[in-house]
């Protein structure tokens, strides 16, 4: 055995130290530390690797990445924007508590001055969804650098549609009378044999995280009720006009829950249990955001086809319906280490054509921020390149659109996370409440969440 | 018992006694790294979920949550008749699996694969396996009996109660092996002598076994207690809080505050408040492995 003296050993204490030195010391000004949520399909990621090396190349800048799922850079995020240990710059889909809620504590950088440069050219839903209220300035400001929007629309079975007789052509122009169409869909396939199939993929779900609360929005707006939360961030459930549409709403659904036309199960979805069961063709049709549930079987292109995307109906007034928006993007945390290097990258990628490829790349899951993109580049709505993006297209960007809630008040998406929907419905269903009282129970605690939130 | 305790003093001061200057030098260098990971990763995350977790506004907010109550409850059953379940049942296998059969020892390696599988893919298929439409445990309910099962997850009690399966079945083969081996270090002569005496069977299991277990069950059942309180897998998994969040425990509901609503003093606030239960878990735990080391 070595006799190691205590000089040695102190010695060796500091080549040690030494030999750690070079990772730090590499993290030099011209690198960026990127965070990035894993794209649906792979084309997403490599799309994104992409647009990193072509920035990387044209700046001689570095950006260090680091991609992870969903999950995952939520609870990472959350995690840095807490101890402080942040990277420069961190790109996700639609975070909608993580952003509002930081934006309001003060923890992300204003990235005003990148938005700037596109803002002429950015859809008004995606400024909206771009921007958030400091609660320590007490001003909005943009915290977003938006890159992709997302809509959810109509995922239908065509083949189930033919099998049970019936024409897509055929289904009503308005919201309520297009879910019941598909009604009489189920009733025929049942008679064929099909003993366990149902008509509506509708996500009533009491367990989220996100798909309730989409779908009871979409139902509000569709029943006139889309002002329950106005871009100053002020609630208004004691608008009648909110209130009936809520009750229309939790009235509509819980009548299609109990008259049997959705799975019993729907009420304790979580948001992949919906895509699944669509994917074995056991319901014909679901609301859900982006192209994913197709672009999930691209490569079985007998089942792609016989899938369908639809466009949102009118709403039950007869006037159009506008989509609800998610964003994605870029935000910087406070305590970054290189913003100049984030802002430059975030600044890069905003260019339409930037933006574009990303996008084109990524198999167009997510739809760009700036409108004119979709109608110089026809890759968007040429049917013959694809049978599903055009209706998602025309949805999400050519047609009108309004931002989501939880941009004008951190609150909404505290309601998000109680579900308090799936609750509004469960206590109809379960409960055997009426729908008015089960409305009234739930604007009560929407009333007391966002009586916390205070703004200047 | 004093005798023992007498018996750890000299070994105590002979150890202090054979480290002079360059061996006590070296004992700190090697204790250092062990030193100064507990100081970074254990003591500084502590001090700081306390610091995150200090005001009193979050346990305003928190109480006055509709969730709270309900986690809460939630936690006490899902603690109480979880851990209590699976380690009596694991108790009363081990004794099974004493026997010296090869197709015991068979059964034994068959039985563990639950815990030796990943906790999120099993959990999942169990999900999977509950749907109330298409799931494998209602199809084979209505292939062999032409019944159609209940809608497992939509319903408080059945989802909780799947949950408790679900932890029990993922949790019980590895307690199990650790009463085997608490059963296997029981010297024979014991058994024999009971035999001798005409205590077989029952008579032996209460009165041989049991008080020999006793020590090594109650500090397995603290710990598993302790363990469990902060399970969040099972729940997230099978019933995912639902429905309507009847099934949320403290360590799910710390995490949707902390990670859905991004609001994480309020989700640490949760964690923090089954303290008034832990603690004296710890320390009964703390004092029951004191008294182990005297026993040993």
């Amino acid at each position: 055995m070595v006799n190691m003296g205590r000089r040695t050993a102190i010695a060796g204490s500091f080549a040690t130290a030494a030999l750690s030195r070079p990772y730090i010391a590499n993290a030099a000004n011209s690198t960026a530390v990127v965070w990035q949520v894993q794209g649906f399909v792979q084309e997403e990621d490599a799309a994104f690797r992409k647009t990193v090396a072509d920035y990387e190349k044209l700046s001689g800048n570095k950006i260090d990445l680091s991609v992870m799922p969903f999950q995952a850079l939520n609870q990472k995020a959350v995690a840095a924007l807490t101890s402080g240990d942040v990277p420069d710059l961190i790109f996700h889909d639609a975070p909608t508590t993580l952003l509002p809620q930081n934006a309001w504590d003060d923890k992300l950088e204003d990235v005003s001055d990148v938005v700037e440069a596109q803002k002429s050219k950015l859809s008004a839903t995606a400024l909206l969804n771009a921007s958030f209220y400091n609660g320590r300035t007490k001003k909005r400001a943009f915290y977003l650098a938006p890159i992709k929007q997302s809509c959810a629309p109509f995922h239908i079975w065509g083949d189930l549609i033919d099998k049970a007789g019936f024409d897509l052509k055929d289904a009503p122009k308005t919201w309520d009378a297009f879910w019941d169409f598909f009604k009489p869909v189920q009733t025929a396939l049942r008679a064929k044999g099909m003993r366990k199939m149902y008509a509506l993929g509708l996500q009533i779900t009491t367990v989220g995280p996100n798909d309730g609360n989409g779908l009871f929005a979409h139902f509000l707006i569709a029943n006139g009720g889309q002002d329950i939360v106005t871009k100053d961030g002020k609630l208004h459930t004691d608008d009648p006009k909110v209130r009936e549409a809520a009750i229309k709403s939790v009235e509509f659904m819980t009548k299609c829950y109990k008259d049997g036309f959705v799975p019993p199960e729907a009420l304790s979805w979580n948001d992949a249990d919906d895509n699944n069961a669509y994917h074995e063709k056991l319901f014909v049709m679901n609301f859900d955001g982006t192209l994913s549930p197709e672009l999930a079987m691209i490569k079985n292109q007998k089942q792609y086809h016989e899938a369908v995307v639809r466009g949102l109906p009118l709403r039950n007034d007869g006037s159009i319906m506008p989509a609800q928006l998610g964003a994605g993007g870029g935000f910087i945390p406070k305590g970054a280490k290189n913003i100049a290097v984030a802002k430059e990258f975030m600044t890069y990628f905003m260019r339409p054509e930037v933006m574009n490829e990303n996008l084109k790349n990524g198999l167009g899951r997510w739809v760009p921020a700036i409108p004119s993109i979709v109608k110089e580049d026809p890759w968007w709505l040429d049917t013959k390149l694809d049978p599903h993006r055009s209706a998602y297209v025309h949805e999400a960007v050519l047609g009108p659109t309004i931002a989501q809630y939880n941009g004008f008040n951190p609150a909404w998406g505290k309601v998000a996370a109680e579900q308090i929907w799936g609750q509004c419905h469960a206590d109809v269903i379960k409960s055997n409440m009426t729908a008015s009282q089960a409305v009234d129970k739930a604007f009560k605690r929407v009333e007391e969440i966002f009586s916390r939130v205070v703004f200047g | 018992m004093s005798g023992v305790l007498a018996l750890n003093r000299p070994i105590a001061s002979a150890w202090r006694l054979r480290l002079p200057g360059p061996d006590t030098f070296w004992a700190a260098a090697f204790a250092l790294p062990y030193a100064a990971i507990f100081l970074f990763f254990v003591l500084y995350p502590v001090i700081f979920g306390f610091w995150l977790g200090s005001s009193p506004a979050l346990y305003t907010e928190l109480f006055s949550s509709p969730l709270y109550l309900t986690a809460l409850a939630n936690t006490l059953i899902f603690v109480g008749i979880g851990v209590n379940l699976k380690m009596a049942l694991a108790f009363l296998l081990s004794g099974f699996f004493m026997r010296k059969r090869k197709w015991v020892k068979a059964l034994l390696v068959i039985f563990i694969l639950p815990w030796a599988t990943p906790a999120l893919p099993a959990f999942m298929s169990i999900h999977w396996m509950l749907n109330g439409e298409w799931g494998f445990l209602n199809s084979v309910l209505d292939a062999l009996f032409g019944i159609d099962g209940p809608i497992w997850l939509i319903d408080r009690w059945l989802a909780l109660g799947a949950d408790l399966a679900a932890y029990i079945w993922k949790q019980l083969p590895f307690w199990t092996v650790i009463f085997l081996a608490g059963r296997m270090s029981v010297p024979r002569e014991l058994y024999e002598a009971a035999d001798v005496d005409g205590a077989t069977g029952f008579r032996r299991f209460v009165h041989v076994t049991v008080p020999l277990q006793a020590n090594l069950y109650l500090v397995c059942t603290l710990l598993s207690t302790i363990w469990t309180f902060g399970d969040f897998n099972t729940i997230t998994f099978i019933s995912g809080g639902g429905p309507s969040m009847s099934t949320e425990v403290l360590a799910t509901l710390g995490i949707r505050y902390a990670f859905t609503m991004s609001v994480p003093s309020l989700g640490v606030a949760a964690v923090l408040s089954a303290l008034p239960l832990l603690v004296p878990i710890m320390v009964l735990l703390m004092r029951k492995l004191r008294t182990s080391d005297v026993q040993l």
